[in-house]
């Protein structure tokens, strides 16, 4: 709770005769042993913490949310919580501190034995600071956190239960139907209160429905305080940090390498050996050239086409790819090569599906046992392989993902273009946290936001290279990341994600007219198609309804005509006249017959299914049909998405993280280390088509700004992490302070310019790198290599590489043959076999790539999970690349790995004919990007003759079939090659 | 003893240093020199550049290598392995290990608006209800244990009893990542992740950490309980079947001549070294090499492992094998004792389909539960008692939370099937072996059982308590990330319980 703060004292000076007057006041009022305390406080305690710790902590600047320079500063603690506890120093965080060494802080004079003891012995004897710290003033501020955290649910934004809103001081006073809700300066009659203290509010059986918990006592006094006096409407204690001068982050702060705009760095000269060909060979090789080395001769053809293809696309060179490339002999066409590949579709496939690890996507909620799938979710991956297909400058990509909504009017179904479209979906992004907020009991204000804190690292670690998820609870340990950063970005997305009005996963609405976390706003096209498509079914059901009745109504006529033949021949024809005649038409003759036999004639539905076999049979098969036609029925086309609602609670920091303890409110902001004062950021609200707080689209244009500090730099970073296996800063999610250092700073920078100049344009970074020598080394390791260059830190050669989980599997489907190349849409499904093992359905024997395999949390696909695919809690910002002994037991034993292997062989053998030479080239080239050495030729044709004998031992009924079963093995040992699953 | 431990010497867990490297190089040509070779075994190459402020900050060459060689522990430790007997749904502690007079005396009275807020189901809420079985004394200790133990009432001087415990959510996923990573968060690594990162095994030929789950299928969060999370996947358990091949994928899943297999086997091997000795320095490729051959090895011994022919009759009947309802059980539970006997660290066993989880008929359905896991558990801590095994095992029982003292009514409001709802409030566990103080019960709960007061043990304090038997401080055990020391206790200060050590 923030505590009310008093006018703060200018000069230690008043500020000690404050404390001199209270504690004179206090020496009146009492004797003895809290006054003498007092007296200590005032006399030395207080100008000690001025003189030792109001630099950092007094009423310029806070450091860790604390002044030390007021009273009230002192009661109400910092982001850890409170100070003191009476009576108890080795409980007391403030001696804590300062015993243990950690204040003042490294490199400022530690507190003497005697200042220590002099803590100690005031703590000791009570802490006491003023005489009467119950007659302190309640700020609003105190009170409003509680009334938002227990009551508003229902009495607030969205519901008005009895038409009370208990959100402001105003709407609190001015009351429900009941009437006021408080009486300012009577607590005893204030209705709220009265409520409350009954237990009749919150309503304890709906407790767990709405995921509120009762007030607490300390709760119920302090509104009782603020009512008693007099319910003042004081001004919140904000954050001042937009002031020009932010006294929380130094300008010596923002000095540190990330935190200043990249600059072109000027390209160094340098002397190779080798044949240089981008700017980028001209930074390593400068820094290579420190440690007396050069670059590695370029590898061979063959081996470089193997190393793009699996690099761009994931998936090895068909032979005809193959023998394009190596038949071109014209200048330029390892750079043909390469702009072939960035224009190939299975581009966006692979590197779309690297930016999920970053986006933490999953198709599930994850959490709960019954780990609900996400509809729709697919949208959001299908997207980002498109963006990344059609080269979306990597500005926009992030304007979209973040503020999409905000971007465009979507307000028109029928105007809903494939741009909108995209721009919605986008905004999934930050949606993709675990979630099991779908429950009451998992869904309380604690759950809420730690959701929220997923969604803030994955925002931070993918596009900011910040930890900031760490100053959740206190300021950043490293970084010049005051705690009120991390609340002024989760204030930037509270107009969309606020824990006091939560959206809960699940597709039921708790708003009309709108699905929680869906909107219908897809494609117009796609809508009308599936409106259509509705129509048609109904239309189709409609007339085989229709085709029921009718057939009905033959049959019942046959039966009247029955019912009729037996009664007695002279009325017969009258009463057949009463079933045709409308009643206005009826004589009295015919009125009466109707009556007499009406019921005698009527056949209901029920009654003919049971006495006709005949129409029982029709109406069945008619009935099933109409169940076969309404299968065809599709859910409404939606989209999982993420929308400003215009109305968010006010955010304060959390001391601790801790929700039951607010302290300051705070404005939406970025991290203030980050952003020049000269160019504050600019929130407009309503700004451009869509209305709403337009906070996230600040945050989104702040991050795409040309000179950015982080944004260019992290996601190059990232780009050629992917090529190269280290980052030139080795820790991809964080460019701060406990980071690594990059290796090469001034090609880092050169690149980030160069990106954000080429208009955000990934594919132009791709061709840079991949155009170099760098890229185009050799692999092999020379014994230079290992004393200067032990690591591969300088690049002296290309690193050898594992293909990753997706890529392993998507080329084991690929040259078998058993890749289906079909792109988008909805996730193929996986199955979860008893023993444990999981695997992904295939639909006319051939396999999807795995990026359109479902991403349920609770079942990874287990190949994939081997070989490092990771669990999205949230997100995953840098793989790691494992050897473990399952990964040899899966491609050794698998059955599908072994079926696979199986039609390799077929393919083989269809492609190269029954010459045993020629299948194991044929093998090997579809496999390996090569044909095999001589030695190798060899080792496998000597194999392949024992293994004929073998099979045609064991099996010599069928020894026909043994040189088949025999290339089986060869294939199934090439795909356990080291060389097929490493990249040289 | 039993124990397979690796008959090489301990290496430095760093990459070798120069000279060594040098050594190494020159002899990777001709094939796999035997140290480099088992330096590589089980080794999970992988890149940890975090580093914190001031420690080698300045260069991204901050790259370790994780593997399972015995590691040293901070302090002296008092257990060597660890089994966890993991009660799947939340045992009822005011039914089994915690007798409440006062609930007897107060059966039937209403307290719902007492503890409104943590009552999943309002709707459900009956009446306080008291214990439906009898309580006795038992042992020289004279501990209280109801008579649905009537075999685990004979081993209670070995055990201490937790009766103070609590946890911080009543949910099963949300409690089961709680119990097994310590925080209500999903992808944390596991208590035996923790171990086995720490500590490593000393049995290189089998997994450091086993899991047998019950075949009757996986526990809720399925394989999430025993994930390493951002640990390396090495540290992972891994699952021992009962029937078939022991671990996933250990044998084929095809049909194949022996013989054949061995040729294709040995083409593989030939055309890596073929393949490798164009690629001299490249430590990935031996790991791999080795770690094709170390899959060889574990097959033989994960079978030799759960191979029951050498127990004799009077074993398998103390664990209640080859009768029901025990057999299951009592079956893991041998294996479990036959897993530490050969240096396997960590060892968690769990149960089908929540049996713990009483949510209606408490009397039968608690019985039933008793019934299957009773005689195979005293079964176990007898055997290892017998063996001198129990001295260095640690054997933790218990499950994700405890229940409420108030009545859940079924759908007919019938109190005669009534059962208790979820309480995250109140739990109850047990220790024995390992160093820990039999005869004990630790802590109390109020006189109702809704909530613990003297004494209370918070997860963070369970799982500090078994990492300290184990000789390692909780503090110290940590794993760096996103710049933070993530530890399985978390941030939050955690005490080891002292109360009950030996």
């Amino acid at each position: 709770m923030i505590s009310a703060r008093f006018n703060r004292p200018r000069s230690v000076v008043t500020l000690v005769c404050l404390w001199l007057i209270a504690s004179g006041h206090a020496h009146a009022q009492q004797r003895g042993a809290p006054a003498a305390n007092q007296q200590l406080f005032a006399e030395q305690v207080g100008p000690l913490l001025v003189a030792r710790c109001g630099q950092c902590h007094g009423s310029k600047q806070q450091k860790a949310e604390l002044d030390l320079t007021s009273l009230a500063g002192i009661k109400a603690g910092g982001e850890s919580g409170p100070l003191l506890v009476a009576g108890k120093p080795g409980e007391s965080l403030l001696l804590e501190m300062v015993v243990d060494g950690e204040m003042p802080p490294e490199g400022k004079n530690p507190l003497t034995d005697q200042e220590i003891k002099l803590l100690r012995r005031w703590i000791e004897s009570g802490a006491s600071l003023d005489a009467e710290s119950t007659s302190e003033k309640v700020s609003q501020w105190s009170v409003l956190p509680i009334l938002q955290l227990r009551c508003t649910v229902c009495h607030g934004t969205r519901v008005r239960q009895a038409e009370l809103d208990l959100r402001t001081r105003e709407s609190i006073v001015r009351g429900g139907k009941s009437g006021p809700a408080i009486v300012p300066g009577k607590p005893g009659e204030s209705l709220l209160l009265k409520r409350v203290h009954a237990g009749e509010m919150p309503p304890k059986r709906k407790l767990v429905e709405f995921s509120i918990k009762p007030m607490e006592k300390p709760e119920i006094e302090l509104l009782s305080r603020w009512i008693e006096q007099g319910a003042v409407a004081d001004a919140p204690d904000r954050d001042d940090s937009t002031a020009a001068a932010d006294p929380l982050v130094s300008n010596e702060d923002r000095e540190f390498w990330s935190f200043q705009p990249p600059r072109r760095a000027r390209i160094p000269r340098v002397n190779s050996s080798r044949v240089l060909q981008t700017p980028i060979d001209h930074f390593i090789v400068s820094a290579l050239q420190k440690k007396q080395l050069d670059l590695s001769p370029p590898a061979g053809r063959q081996t470089l086409a193997r190393r793009a293809f699996l690099d761009l696309l994931g998936i090895p060179p068909t032979v005809e790819e193959l023998d394009r490339f190596l038949l071109d002999k014209a200048p330029g066409a390892y750079q043909r090569l390469i702009d072939r590949l960035l224009a190939s579709p299975l581009y966006g496939e692979r590197w779309g599906g690297l930016w999920l690890d970053v986006a933490g996507y999953a198709d599930s909620e994850g959490i709960q046992h019954s780990d609900s799938v996400r509809p729709f979710a697919y949208r959001y991956r299908d997207y980002v392989i498109r963006s990344w297909n059609a080269d979306k400058p990597y500005s926009r990509f992030i304007l979209e993902q973040l503020a999409g909504d905000e971007l465009s009017d979507y307000s028109d179904p029928d105007k809903i273009t494939s741009e909108i479209h995209d721009n919605l979906v986008a905004t999934g992004f930050l949606r993709l946290a675990p979630d099991a907020t779908y429950f009451g009991i998992t869904n309380f204000v604690p759950d809420r936001l730690n959701i929220i804190d997923d969604m803030i690292e994955v925002v931070s670690s993918s596009m900011m290279g910040l930890t900031i998820k760490c100053a959740r609870c206190h300021s950043h340990k490293f970084d010049p990341i005051p705690q009120r950063d991390y609340y002024r970005l989760a204030a930037i997305f509270k107009g969309a994600i606020d824990e006091n009005d939560w959206l809960k996963p699940t597709r039921q609405s708790g708003e009309p007219g709108k699905l929680d976390r869906y909107m219908a706003s897809v494609l117009t096209a796609e809508r009308k198609e599936w409106e259509a498509d509705q129509q048609r079914i109904e239309d189709e059901v409609k007339k085989l309804e229709e085709k029921i009745v009718e057939i009905e109504q033959e049959m019942v006529a046959t039966e009247q005509q029955q019912r009729i033949e037996k009664l007695p021949a002279s009325i017969r024809d009258d009463v057949a006249r009463t079933l045709v005649t409308p009643p206005s038409e009826q004589t009295d003759v015919l009125k009466y017959l109707a009556e007499k036999f009406g019921d005698h004639l009527k056949v209901t539905r029920e009654e003919l299914l049971k006495i006709n076999v005949d129409f029982k049979k029709s109406h069945d098969e008619i009935q099933q049909s109409i169940k076969t036609v309404r299968e065809q029925m599709k859910p409404q086309p939606l989209i999982r998405a993420l929308w400003d609602r215009g109305e968010p609670s006010p955010t304060y920091i959390l001391k601790r993280g801790n929700y039951l303890t607010p302290g300051r409110q705070v404005d939406p902001g970025v991290p203030s280390v980050v952003n020049n004062s000269d160019q504050p950021l600019e929130i407009q609200k309503g700004a451009e088509l869509a209305p709403g707080t337009g906070r996230r689209l600040a945050l989104a244009r702040w991050l795409t700004r040309p000179d950015h500090p982080l944004t260019a730099r992290v996601i190059v970073n990232r780009v050629w992490q992917q090529h190269f296996q280290q980052g030139i800063v080795a820790t991809l999610d964080n460019l701060g302070h406990a980071g690594a250092r990059p290796t090469h700073p001034e090609l880092l920078d050169w690149m980030a310019v160069e990106l954000v100049e080429s208009g955000w344009s990934i594919k132009h970074l791709h061709r840079l790198i991949m155009i170099s020598a760098v890229y185009r080394q050799q692999s092999s390791v020379t014994e230079e290599h290992l004393s200067r260059d032990p690591e591969n830190t300088w690049l002296s050669r290309m690193p050898m590489r594992r293909m990753d989980a997706e890529v392993l599997r998507d080329s084991l489907l690929a040259i078998s043959g058993r890749l289906r190349l079909e792109f988008f849409g909805e996730a193929d499904g996986v199955e979860a076999r008893d023993d444990g093992l999981v695997v992904s359905t295939p639909s006319g024997g051939t396999w999807r790539r795995s990026i359109y395999v479902i991403q349920r949390r609770t079942q990874p696909v287990t190949i994939l999970e081997n070989f490092d695919r990771p669990q999205m809690n949230p997100n995953c910002v840098q793989r790691r690349n494992s050897n473990v002994v399952p990964q040899a037991l899966h491609l050794l034993n698998n059955k599908m790995v072994y079926d696979l292997a199986v039609a390799f062989a077929e393919r083989v053998r269809a492609e190269a004919g029954t010459n045993r030479q020629q299948q194991l080239e044929r093998a090997f080239l579809l496999a390996l990007g090569r044909p095999p050495s001589q030695e190798e030729l060899e080792l496998s044709l000597r194999s392949m003759e024992e293994l004929v004998r073998e099979w045609q031992q064991e099996q010599p009924d069928r020894k026909e079939e043994a040189p088949q079963r025999a290339l089986e093995n060869i294939c199934h040992a090439v795909i356990n090659l080291a060389a097929f699953i490493y990249i040289d | 003893m039993l124990r397979d431990s690796t008959p090489h010497p301990d290496v430095s867990n760093a990459a070798p240093r120069s000279p060594a490297r040098r050594a190494w190089f020159q002899s990777a040509g001709q094939g796999l020199h035997a140290a480099a070779l088992t330096w590589l075994l089980g080794r999970d190459l992988f890149e940890c550049p975090t580093a914190i402020a001031g420690e080698q900050v300045a260069s991204n060459s901050a790259r370790r290598r994780y593997d399972l060689k015995p590691r040293q522990p901070h302090f002296e430790p008092r257990a060597k392995s660890v089994i966890h007997l993991f009660m799947n749904g939340g045992p009822s502690q005011m039914d089994l290990f915690d007798p409440k007079p006062e609930l007897d005396k107060r059966h039937g009275e209403s307290y719902f608006e007492e503890i409104a807020g943590e009552v999943e189901n309002p709707g459900a809420a009956g009446a306080l209800m008291r214990c439906p079985y009898k309580f006795s004394q038992h042992g020289k200790s004279g501990t209280w244990v109801s008579d649905v133990m009537p075999q685990l009432a004979t081993c209670v001087d070995d055990i201490a009893i937790l009766r103070s415990m609590y946890t911080t959510n009543l949910t099963h996923e949300p409690a089961l990542f709680i119990i097994h990573g310590g925080r209500m968060v999903p992808g944390l690594p596991s208590m035996g992740a923790w171990v086995t990162y720490g500590l490593g095994s000393e049995n290189q030929n089998l997994p450091a950490y086993v899991v047998l789950d019950d075949p009757k299928g996986l526990p809720i969060n399925r394989t999430q309980n025993w994930q390493s999370g951002f640990l390396p996947p090495l540290y992972q358990g891994t699952r021992f079947r009962s029937t078939g091949s022991p671990v996933l994928n250990l044998s084929r899943e095809f049909d194949e001549p022996d013989r054949v297999t061995a040729v294709e086997r040995q083409l593989l091997a030939g055309l890596d070294r073929i393949h490798r000795k164009q690629r001299i320095g490249q430590p990935n490729l031996d790991a791999r090499i080795a770690s094709y051959e170390l899959a060889a090895r574990m097959q033989l011994a994960a079978s030799n492992a759960l191979d029951l022919k050498d127990e004799d009759q009077r074993t398998l009947e103390m664990y209640g094998i080859g009768k029901e309802p025990t057999d299951s059980y009592g079956r893991r539970c041998l294996y479990a004792r036959r897993l530490v006997e050969r240096g396997v660290r960590f060892v968690q066993l769990f149960i089908d389909a929540q049996i713990w989880d009483s949510h209606t008929s408490l009397k039968s359905g608690l019985k039933s539960a008793c019934d299957r896991t009773d005689k195979p558990v005293a079964g176990l801590l007898k055997d290892l008692k017998q063996r001198g095994l129990l001295n260095e095992t640690l054997v933790v029982w218990g499950g994700e939370f405890g229940r409420l003292p108030i009545a859940q009514l079924p759908g007919d409001k019938n109190v005669e099937n009534a059962g208790r709802d979820h309480n995250k409030n109140a739990m109850v566990s047990w220790m024995a072996g390992g160093g820990i103080k039999g005869g004990i019960s630790h802590g109390e709960t109020d006189p109702l059982g809704f909530a613990a007061t003297e004494k209370r043990v918070g997860v963070p304090d369970f799982h500090a308590t078994i990492l300290h038997q184990l000789g390692l401080h909780h503090e110290e055990l940590y794993y760096l990330r996103n710049g933070l020391k993530e530890r399985l206790t978390g941030v939050q200060p955690a005490q080891v319980i002292t109360d009950i050590l030996a």
